[in-house]
């Protein structure tokens, strides 16, 4: 093991934690490079198939220790729990083990005693309609984060569209899982700012309303199930859910179309199946105060070509925590408005937490702005290893 | 020796039992194994025990276990088979093994932990998943015995968690030292194959690579059981993250 028992337990016994994060791996390959990490480097990593037939039974639990740090110098403690759902089991077909995997994460959450739980990826969609399923908890709040999310989702368009010198006023915005929270909520923040609005999702009803509620304001809007229905070509486009085929997409948008990728698990890659268009991963942003795991998972979990960065879901629950503000900033479906999107940017820049810089599957878009603070890299909180040692006391 | 199937099995039902006949028979042996060592552990248990009561629990279980084999041995009857035993089989030696060190240094906690959470575990979650599958009073024998051993670490997790209060970082070096030893037994156990040769307990070949035959595989056995313990350790209150790291440094 990395760290004795001992120093594990005495850690326990003086910590407080701020915050929970609830997540899951993407891919077996993410999945892979966890458990090496808690194997440790004088073993050899698991086989790939000997991971699949044990990950999915491992229960949902802490995996690590998290301390953030505030450009203001607070510090927030939490936790990095895993619900372990399969990277193979994210479709609609799992969604009962799924939300049973999450309510173990958030019971786990609970019993740490963290006082506020954001929902990471797939654990916030499923959670989204379903936040009865949680377990009932006065002094833990939950959110699912997606109000950082699409505040991140906006600023990223914002900046691709600088930098491709694209005016937003004279743009066709397409909105692909538009009626869930986070393209509801996108809609609602960016279709003031565009020339019209094409919303797209399965559910015929809530994009009636999604949309009844846009027109009321003026906008022009088209809603469809199918994308082959719209009468334009989109040159906005946000996928704020998983696309089965990401090719759909092609011969419905112009050929020099920003592509938000928003989804989760995100699986549009810029030269396959849209050529030409500027995709970009969307909704993710950087800690600019500095992040520190225990054990060092410092680019395991958080895997993006550039430092600190992490999903607005998940910093969202940070920057509540820096905040001490622990309140379910974000519940429910539908919520997210322009004004709680401005509220919560400002929360988290506050405390040094911004747009990450962009990138997509090819890599990063732009120059990093930003490396590792030299506390973040002390990155473990080990005491032989960290430069702020003291801080669990061992 | 009874007939291979009952007199009240279906023509269908009898041919697809003498199928799996050999599978069940090796099951049940290891089975039977288990119970059989832990009757000796309990006896071995109750050498240690200061206070008469613990003295009586540790021999009603023995007690209890050895019923549990004998139930076992039954099943085997009924379809027509000796259900053999060896609680010397390498394996199963070894975790004898582990269980008698904690006895020679009279630790009655670590003798709790080997085999009320570590070897308990085990039974709990593999009869539990046999049960669900066995054919008729097997499959209700299974049951009745996994809800049984339950019970067991019900008992002991009481005394458990009270050793936890009083000091839970030399409780929980304890618990990873015995895990070390017995864990990594019980991993090469349920490994997906018996890479190291004849387990000394099946009667012919392994029959791990036969379970899918009965609707189990050794891979779900092995997830079971590690899921069981991962949450028997939860429940005792060591942090999550540690027994985590504990069960990914198993061998596969």
């Amino acid at each position: 093991m990395g760290e004795s028992v001992a120093s594990v337990a005495s850690r326990k016994r003086v910590m407080d934690v701020d915050f929970a994060l609830i997540g899951h791996q993407e891919s077996w390959r993410a999945a892979s490079d966890v458990l090496a990490v808690l194997r440790g480097p004088q073993r050899m990593p698991l086989p790939d198939d000997e991971i699949k037939d044990i990950l999915p039974w491992i229960p949902p639990r802490v995996v690590c220790h998290v301390e953030v740090r505030s450009i203001t110098g607070a510090k927030a403690r939490g936790l990095y729990i895993d619900s372990f759902i399969p990277p193979d089991r994210l479709q609609a077909a799992y969604v009962h083990e799924n939300i049973a995997r999450v309510r173990g994460a958030a019971a786990c959450a609970i019993k740490a005693g963290a006082r506020i739980v954001s929902l990471g990826g797939f654990s916030s969609i499923l959670i989204e309609g379903n936040l009865d399923q949680l377990p009932e908890r006065h002094d833990t709040a939950f959110t699912t984060g997606n109000t950082l999310t699409v505040g991140f989702i906006v600023q990223g368009i914002k900046k691709m569209r600088e930098l491709h010198g694209r005016n937003l006023r004279r743009s066709v915005l397409l909105i692909v899982g538009a009626t869930g929270d986070v393209g509801s909520g996108c809609a609602r923040c960016l279709a003031p700012s565009v020339r019209r609005v094409l919303l797209n999702a399965r559910n015929v009803e809530r994009l009636r309303r999604l949309a009844a509620e846009l027109q009321a304001q003026g906008i022009q809007v088209e809603v469809a199930t199918d994308l082959q229905q719209f009468s334009a070509a989109a040159d906005i486009v946000i996928c704020a859910a998983s696309l089965a085929s990401p090719s759909l997409l092609l011969q419905h948008i112009a050929p020099d179309a920003i592509v938000c990728d928003a989804g989760y698990p995100k699986n549009l890659s810029p030269t396959a199946e849209v050529p030409g268009a500027k995709i970009f991963f969307g909704g993710l942003g950087q800690i600019t105060g500095g992040m520190k795991f225990a054990p060092d998972f410092r680019g395991i979990l958080n895997r993006h070509p550039f430092p600190d960065v992490v999903h607005g879901c998940l910093l969202e629950g940070m920057a509540l925590a820096l905040e001490r503000r622990f309140e379910p900033f974000s519940r429910g479906r539908g919520a997210i408005t322009p004004a709680r999107v401005e509220e919560m940017e400002a929360i988290a820049a506050g405390h040094g937490i911004y747009l990450a810089p962009l990138y997509n599957a090819d890599g990063p878009i732009e120059a990093g702005r930003y490396r590792y603070t030299s506390w973040s890299r002390a990155s473990s909180m080990s005491p032989s290893r960290s430069a702020d040692s003291n801080l669990y006391n061992i | 020796m009874e007939p291979v199937v009952g007199v009240n099995c279906s023509s269908i039902e009898c041919t697809s039992l003498s199928t799996t006949t050999p599978i069940w028979q090796d099951i049940l042996a290891q089975a039977m194994t288990g119970e059989l060592l832990a009757a000796m552990n309990y006896a071995s248990l109750s050498e240690i025990c200061d206070d008469p009561e613990e003295v009586c629990d540790a021999l009603e279980h023995c007690r209890g276990e050895r019923g549990h084999a004998a139930a076992f041995a039954a099943e085997g009857r009924k379809i027509g088979v000796e259900v053999a035993n060896n609680v010397d089989a390498k394996h199963w030696k070894r975790l004898r093994e582990a269980f008698l060190r904690c006895v020679t240094e009279r630790d009655f906690i670590g003798c709790l932990i080997v085999q009320e959470i570590m070897l308990e575990s085990f039974a709990v979650a593999s009869y539990s998943r046999v049960g669900k599958v066995a054919p008729g009073s097997m499959g209700e024998t299974f049951a009745r015995i996994a809800a049984e051993e339950e019970e067991h670490i019900g008992h002991a997790m009481s005394i458990l968690r009270v050793e936890r209060d009083r000091d839970a970082q030399r409780f929980d070096e304890k618990v990873y030292r015995l895990h070390l030893d017995v864990m990594t037994t019980l991993a090469q156990m349920l490994a997906k194959e018996c890479k190291d040769g004849h387990c000394e307990v099946c009667h012919a070949s392994c029959v791990k690579p036969a379970l899918f035959g009965v609707s189990l595989t050794a891979v779900e056995l092995r997830g079971a059981s590690l899921q069981q313990y991962l949450k028997t350790l939860d429940l005792l209150g060591i942090p999550g993250e540690v027994t985590l790291a504990w069960v990914s440094q198993l061998p596969v």
